[in-house]
């Protein structure tokens, strides 16, 4: 995947592990630049990347009806059940998951962002997603502050919203206390620097961190619109000999960055789970975050010194780490152990199946039905849902007279091997052995739109 | 660590007959299990006292915390009773007094009732039932009085805007001489902008918005040198000779617009002849629409120019109504008339809202009964009835409608908001 972030490691982490319980996963996704066509991963796990007219930043134009034809020949080829949608600024994903309904299948979705409800574009989304959650068999939220913005943002019944937090590999992310300075303290920053990753006050908290301890360095990571500032900062302090800047690194290099460093730095404004304090904690480092979003969830306490998003608190939060980690009191080389004990992509496997259990023996509803609930939308907004249904179903009739079900060749399975006792990873036995259970065939639709 | 936990219990999953969602109310569809909003303080759910209905353990087991890295025995779409306890609504909303809402709502009343006395006064002046030169004399010679008025007030009330400036700025204490005052050459409207030729600095300053930083600081820097204390004889001495002088500056600036204005006039007349009358009236009426709209109607006495979007598009619709008439004469006193209207008049509107509420309150009363009586005498006095009865409906309507739409207001808040960053600006 070429713009890797949270949320495609998030679905190919869990296809792979899904497929490991035995069942089949295809992506479905728009093409990149230099991807087309059909492509298999590793275990078999097969990317549709259907071409697509790309507006920016791996963004689709939202063309509600235009996708459906491949869709349902992807369906049926493929022999779905499931279709389970990724990310709610994809419009890909929203239309996926309309045109699922509308051809019967069951349908999940997963919300990896925070919106607020103020400014014009927030409500523009979540219009859109009132929409497309009008009528979703289940919704999954990454954290229990991003079920309780969804649940506010679709109006939907909290209790057919479940949690279930990312994960991540912990063998990727292992610490190695030999790479670390002995003499200094090293703070360690890795995020895209944007506005809402609090990278202004990274850029007023750095040279007043670096005044009251002059044995502390910092190694910042990512690149964006505030990359400008920070070296301005710099420039202007002259910290260039203890503030390095790498730009951006790529995902496979995180984990050699974090182990130079004892602390990790995150100053973010908003965050939906923030899988990068995960890492950083299976690395060994004491974690400073602010408490916002989902953030107080994510990690024990003794992992982690939470600051409000203000620049004093910020400093003042850092140099408690700096004196915590000075004086060893805290344990960091256990950090690997605990976090992968807490957070691992089998339990997210486990978890959703369980969500896919159960959609799977929910009754099924009529068109009239699901015609009521998107007329609930709004005044003006349900008719026009209403109306996006009903030529959404006229165009699945049509489709059927002109490709009739019958002419569409299914697809052959890849070749699996037997359900094995153990996970791919191979460390730990299953609790639950899967049997011969195939009966879910899960369709994982993405975008590449990066989590907020 | 917590111990390995035991197996998790299965989702309890809602059949879809039981999820109802007809149109929502603005937060949630159905009623969740557990009591609704949260009695209980988020810190300490302690024990249910009432386990959820649709589990029937009857085993005791922790309370539930809002954590992800703790295995907990909830199923994963659990409902607690702290959920979204920390949503606060509506938490800035401060509720609207009615009289206030009517009684701002008179400034508004008097920008539309001048612009309906200058339609209906070029109505008159096209239809030749009023002399254009009788409506330009009238308005000059009220304008003249206004402008007596306005500048009755303009010491107190550069001395208030200084107060306020050096408030701002925290400054340290300067006297500013009557000639400093002279920086600017504000003389109102579209005459400010004449240069008022006293002196390189008051040339410069003349020119441009008053930035408060340079022009407190130009002319208070060389009155520190100076003895602080100026005689009462010596500032009134001053006071009297920058009084003549800007009285001066504003005589010259407005002969200048008059002659401009004079000799421009044949050319404005032929300038949009050749285009279509209705062409014309459309033109007119968006750019009215847009003064209306887009003037600045919050702003007090401190503004020294008019908007200029707004009052561009006045000017310019009178200068593509001054097309439609006969003569030279009567383009030139329609648009002196506009100039007047549109340019002058909205400072002298603000200046009277300032100094006195009453007067404020007689000028709209005058205002409105003479866009009436302009209705009344160019289209027929039913329209300058519904005129009178719009305005006020309007003015109680639009308060009282602005007031019962407040119910409908629902400002969510809560731990999803993306963060205010507080940052002390040392560093800059």
């Amino acid at each position: 995947m070429l713009q890797s972030g949270g949320v495609e490691s998030h679905m190919y982490q869990l296809a792979t592990k899904l497929i490991d319980r035995g069942h089949k996963v295809i992506i479905i996704t728009h093409s990149y630049k230099t991807r087309h066509g059909v492509r298999y991963l590793t275990n078999g796990l097969k990317v549709y990347y259907v071409p697509f007219f790309v507006i920016y930043r791996e963004s689709t134009l939202p063309t509600v009806f235009s996708f459906f034809p491949i869709f349902r020949n992807i369906l049926i080829r493929e022999k779905i059940d499931i279709v389970h949608g990724h990310a709610s600024l994809s419009s890909l994903c929203h239309e996926a998951i309309l045109h699922a309904r509308t051809m019967g299948l069951r349908t999940c979705f997963t919300d990896h962002s925070l919106f607020g409800f103020a400014d014009a574009a927030s409500i523009l989304t979540n219009k859109l997603l009132k929409f497309t959650l009008s009528d979703v068999d289940h919704v999954i939220c990454v954290s229990h502050t991003c079920k309780e913005n969804t649940v506010l943002r679709a109006a939907l019944d909290p209790s057919m919203v479940s949690v279930i937090p990312n994960a991540v590999v912990a063998e990727n992310f292992k610490p190695d206390p030999t790479a670390a300075s002995k003499s200094h303290i090293t703070i360690v920053v890795i995020s895209r620097l944007f506005y809402n990753k609090g990278t202004d006050l990274l850029v007023a908290a750095i040279p007043r961190i670096c005044e009251l301890h002059p044995s502390v360095h910092f190694i910042i990571a990512g690149s964006g619109p505030k990359a400008i500032d920070l070296e301005q900062m710099l420039e202007k302090h002259m910290l260039q000999d203890r503030v390095q800047m790498l730009g951006p690194v790529r995902h496979e290099e995180v984990r050699d960055v974090m182990v130079r460093g004892h602390i990790y730095l995150h100053p973010s404004l908003t965050e939906a789970f923030g899988t990068v304090l995960v890492e950083a904690a299976s690395c060994g480092l004491y974690v400073v975050c602010t408490r916002v979003g989902g953030i107080p969830e994510v990690l024990p306490s003794h992992m982690t010194v939470f600051s409000r998003p203000e620049e004093d608190d910020l400093v003042s939060a850092t140099s408690r780490a700096i004196k915590e980690i000075r004086m060893g009191r805290v344990k960091t080389e256990k950090f690997h152990e605990q976090v992968k004990s807490m957070y691992s992509w089998t339990d997210v496997a486990e978890r959703t199946e369980r969500v896919y259990e159960g959609i799977c023996t929910g009754e099924r509803v009529g068109l009239m039905e699901r015609l009521k609930r998107y007329y609930g939308c709004g005044i003006w907004a349900g008719k026009l849902f209403v109306l996006c249904v009903v030529v959404d179903s006229l165009i699945l009739v049509l489709l059927e007279f002109l490709f009739p079900q019958s002419g569409i060749d299914t697809a052959r399975s890849w070749p699996t091997k037997a359900p094995r006792m153990t996970d791919g990873g191979g460390r730990r036995d299953r609790s639950k052995r899967r049997g011969s259970n195939v009966e879910a065939v899960v369709e994982e639709d993405l975008n590449g739109v990066r989590e907020n | 660590m917590p111990p390995p936990p035991p197996p998790p219990p299965q989702l309890h999953m809602p059949s879809p007959t039981t999820v109802h969602r007809p149109s929502p109310p603005p937060l949630l569809t159905t009623p969740p299990p557990q009591p609704w909003p949260p009695t209980q303080p988020s810190s300490q759910p302690a024990r249910h006292p009432s386990p959820n209905p649709r589990r029937s353990t009857s085993r005791k087991r922790k309370p539930w915390r809002k954590l992800l890295w703790v295995k907990q025995d909830y199923p994963d779409n659990w409902v607690d009773p702290t959920f979204l306890s920390q949503l606060q609504r509506n938490i800035n909303v401060h509720p609207y007094d009615f009289y206030s809402l009517v009684a701002d709502s008179t400034v508004i009343v008097q920008h539309l009732s001048s612009v309906v006395i200058f339609v209906t006064s070029f109505i008159a002046i096209s239809a030749e039932r009023v002399s254009p030169v009788a409506v330009a004399v009238a308005s000059s010679a009220l304008t003249v009085a206004g402008w007596a008025i306005w500048d009755m007030g303009y010491e107190k009330r550069e001395a208030a805007t200084d107060m306020r400036q050096l408030a701002g700025l925290g400054a340290a204490p300067h006297s500013r001489t009557p000639s400093g005052n002279l920086v600017g050459g504000m003389t109102g409207g579209l005459h400010s902008r004449t240069p008022s030729g006293n002196g390189a600095s008051g040339a410069a300053g003349s020119y441009f918005p008053p930035y408060p930083a340079s022009t407190s600081g130009e002319s208070g820097s060389p009155i520190k040198k100076a003895p602080p204390e100026v005689s009462p004889e010596v500032d009134k001495a001053h006071m009297k000779h920058a009084q003549r002088a800007r009285r001066l500056t504003t005589a010259k600036s407005a002969a200048l617009i008059y002659f401009t204005l004079l000799g421009l006039s044949p050319i404005l007349r032929s300038l949009t002849t050749t285009i279509s009358v209705d062409s014309i009236w459309a033109i007119a009426t968006w750019l009215f629409l847009a003064n209306c709209l887009g003037f600045d109607y919050g702003s007090g006495v401190e503004v020294k120019f008019p908007a200029s979007l707004p009052t561009n598009a006045a000017i310019t619709s009178s200068v593509v109504l001054a097309s439609r008439l006969p003569d030279t004469t009567h383009v030139f006193s329609l648009i002196l008339f506009s100039i007047q209207v549109f340019g002058l008049f909205p400072v002298f509107r603000r200046y009277l809202k300032h100094v006195s509420w009453n007067l404020h309150v007689l000028l709209t009363v005058v205002l409105v009964l003479g866009a009436a009586g302009g209705l009344g005498a160019v289209v027929g006095w039913g329209w300058s009835v519904v005129w009178v009865c719009g305005v006020i409906g309007g003015m109680g309507g639009c308060g009282w409608w602005l007031i019962g739409l407040q119910k409908y207001k629902n400002e969510i808040h809560g731990p999803w908001d993306p963060a205010r960053p507080v940052i002390r600006r040392q560093w800059e």
